[in-house]
């Protein structure tokens, strides 16, 4: 009831309500631009939290995160072309009806599900969260610093790509991290004479970096226009409540496993909705009809991205360990506000917590909505020529960035963070491990030293704490499994390039 | 054959780039703040870690070299042509020398008019055409983003010094 009060409060008193439907809005428009995912349309909203009130920053963020999970299915169903990564399972059938001339019923059915999924992740957020974060009570400095390296390490692990790479891009994000003052002595480091860098290099600068600027940098390599869809206007058919109970089966396969998914580091919607994809088409009566404009085949992946949207978040604020792209930018946005995830959130500020969960809640109600109204606009803009958006992302990016400190010093460090985003693409690093290692690198670091400073220099320090003990075991764990399923996918290309060479 | 493959040379960089950090991490200065590890330590173990995993990735990708060799045929069919390589990451330069060039420009120019002139350059620069419609687009996003910006939200953008010459600041 508290947490009841305390989330009505929040929307009553601050303009969380319009930031819930304005994030979904921007959501929608940004997932379905082809390219551009909703850890981009996050990271260009960034900027523009700096001044807002901490509960209406998160409140916009979290909604654009929900808002691009719809929106990337609208250009699947349309033309084909996933609008995230998320909806490549939606575009399979998606597609499919639309070419049937039942466009508007697969649209219907994936905003529908979304708004499922959502409500389903929001109730597993307010569900988990507290009692997960009440763990983190009884952390102390090693264990807050072996919490870091197993963030580090299992993102490291499972982002795409190989292990070596994850663990190195995690290691330069640490690197980044210890630019500025230290946090213990306040000695200066790597700052080369510049005041700017006296207080770190902002880690949404290297976010909007590596996520938007290097994505324009690949689009720049890539001239030409993305596909068109013929049909500029189209009314969202929503399902029938018969046609909605019959679909109640796959709709709960995708968000189980979207709750699920969304908890763990690293899995993200992508996985889900693949997976609930498949699932459903184990469970489903007519499996024939996947693949040929099967509605079970949008609502499943569409319920499990929507579910993720909000299962993703209970890591972040439990721990203050984001699990995917787009909630490292929500963790930013936390940080940026001097809010530090975790048991102490809830008892400091219930108004953020709560809030958030508030407005989450109000954001998937909206999106049925905005999700109706702003169709012929999401159409129009997957319409838009490639040149004119993405010169438009590009001027906001630069407008956005130099909003938050009146700096030119820190555009250039923007672009700067793109072309290393662009290279990092380019040589197969992820890029999640990176931003993780700067935004965690004060919180390893001032752990680490703080537990040095408690036992006079001993290193065992981190072995004898037994939740410390335990976390960094769980991380060699991760390391290692990683490490072998690195070696058998080797040991496969090998044994397929033998067997091409001797066929 | 040759066994220095790209992963070779990404470990040999990285090998370099945890050299350098470690040289500048010795650079540090001493804090009698200073705990049992420094201000350097954590610096220091990183440029330890890199190095390490840069050892582990050229180690890796010459036994994968080793054990899957590639003929000089196989390789000629295989890669295209350095010209075809290198065109997207030209093009990719070439976008950040255009933000490069507002970023330089925007000072002198006012912001109205260098984001006039960014939107016109990445627009032509993307492929559009050279017409009345995208001069247009760009004259028209500027102004937009200038109501938005500097009068909406009131954000200081750099007015420039000529138009402040010219008496229009």
């Amino acid at each position: 009831m508290e947490g009841l009060a305390h989330a009505w409060t929040a929307l009553t008193t601050t303009p969380a309500i319009f930031a819930a439907f304005g994030g979904v809005a921007w959501g929608i428009l940004g997932g379905a631009l082809p390219g551009i995912s909703p850890s981009i349309t996050m990271a260009l909203l960034l900027p523009f939290t700096y001044t807002m009130e901490p509960i209406t920053a998160i409140v916009l963020l979290a909604s654009t995160y929900v808002g691009a999970e719809y929106g990337g299915s609208i250009p699947a169903i349309l033309i084909r072309t996933p609008g995230t990564n998320a909806a490549a399972a939606t575009a399979i059938d998606g597609y499919e009806m639309h070419k049937q001339g039942k466009g508007g019923e697969a649209l219907g059915l994936s905003l529908i599900s979304g708004v499922f999924g959502g409500l389903i992740g929001i109730l597993c957020l307010i569900l988990l969260t507290k009692p997960l974060a009440g763990v983190a009570l009884y952390f102390t400095p090693p264990a807050y610093f072996s919490l870091g390296i197993l963030g580090l390490s299992v993102i490291a692990s499972l982002s795409s790509g190989s292990l070596i790479k994850g663990l190195m891009a995690g290691v330069i994000g640490l690197m980044i991290a210890t630019v500025g003052t230290d946090p213990v002595a306040g000695v200066t480091r790597f700052t080369y004479g510049a005041p700017e860098l006296l207080g770190g290099i902002p880690f949404i600068l290297v976010m909007v970096g590596v996520f938007a600027v290097s994505e324009l940098l690949v689009q720049a390599g890539e001239p030409g226009q993305h596909e068109r869809t013929a049909s500029r206007q189209m009314r969202i058919v929503l399902p029938s409540w018969a046609q909605f109970r019959r679909l109640t089966k796959p709709q709960l396969i995708g968000s189980g496993i979207g709750a699920f998914e969304g908890c763990m580091p690293g899995a993200g919607g992508t996985i889900a909705s693949f997976m609930a994809y498949n699932e459903a088409r184990r469970w489903s009566k007519t499996p024939e009809k996947f693949g040929k404009g099967s509605d079970e085949a949008i609502v499943a992946p569409e319920a499990a991205n929507n579910t993720v949207a909000g299962t993703a978040i209970i890591p972040v604020l439990s721990f203050g360990i984001p699990g995917s792209n787009s909630t490292a930018i929500l963790l930013g946005g936390l940080l940026i506000h001097g809010l530090q995830p975790g048991p102490l959130l809830f008892d400091q500020r219930p108004d953020v917590i709560y809030g958030l969960f508030g407005g989450l809640l109000v954001a998937n109600v909206a999106q049925l909505l905005i999700g109706i109204l702003l169709l012929t606009p999401a159409i129009w803009l997957v319409n838009r020529p490639k040149p004119y958006l993405m010169a438009a992302i590009y001027a906001l990016i630069f407008s956005g960035i130099y909003s938050i400190d009146h700096s030119l010093f820190d555009l250039y460090l923007v672009l700067i963070a793109g072309a290393v985003g662009y290279v990092m693409r380019l040589l197969g690093f992820p890029f999640l491990p990176l931003v993780l290692g700067l935004v965690l690198g004060y919180l390893i670091e001032a752990n680490y030293r703080r537990s040095l400073l408690l036992t006079g220099g001993e290193h065992r320090v981190f072995i004898e704490d037994p939740i410390s003990l335990g976390l960094l075991i769980t991380a060699l764990v991760f390391i290692i499994g990683s490490g072998i399923r690195d070696y058998r996918d080797m040991r496969k290309k090998q044994a397929a390039a033998d067997d091409e060479s001797e066929a | 054959m040759s066994f220095i493959n790209r992963d070779t040379w990404i470990g040999l960089v990285m090998m370099l780039v945890a050299a350098v950090y470690w040289l500048e991490a010795d650079k540090i200065k001493i804090s009698p703040l200073d705990g049992p590890v420094g201000a350097s330590g954590l610096p220091k173990s990183l440029a330890y870690a890199l190095g390490a995993l840069s050892l582990i990735l050229i180690g890796r990708s010459l036994v994968s070299a080793l054990m899957t060799p590639k003929s000089a045929s196989e390789k000629a069919a295989d890669e295209p042509s350095l010209a075809d390589t290198m065109r997207p990451h030209l093009r990719a330069v070439g976008m950040l020398g255009i933000g490069a060039a507002y970023l330089l420009l925007v000072s002198w120019l006012g912001y109205i008019v260098a984001i006039a002139a960014l939107l016109l350059a990445v627009s032509l620069y993307i492929g559009a055409a050279w017409t009345f419609r995208t001069l247009l687009i760009a004259v028209g996003g500027g102004i937009l983003y200038y109501l938005l910006f500097v009068q909406f939200l009131g954000i200081p953008l750099p007015p420039g010094k000529i138009p402040a010459l010219l008496g229009l600041g």
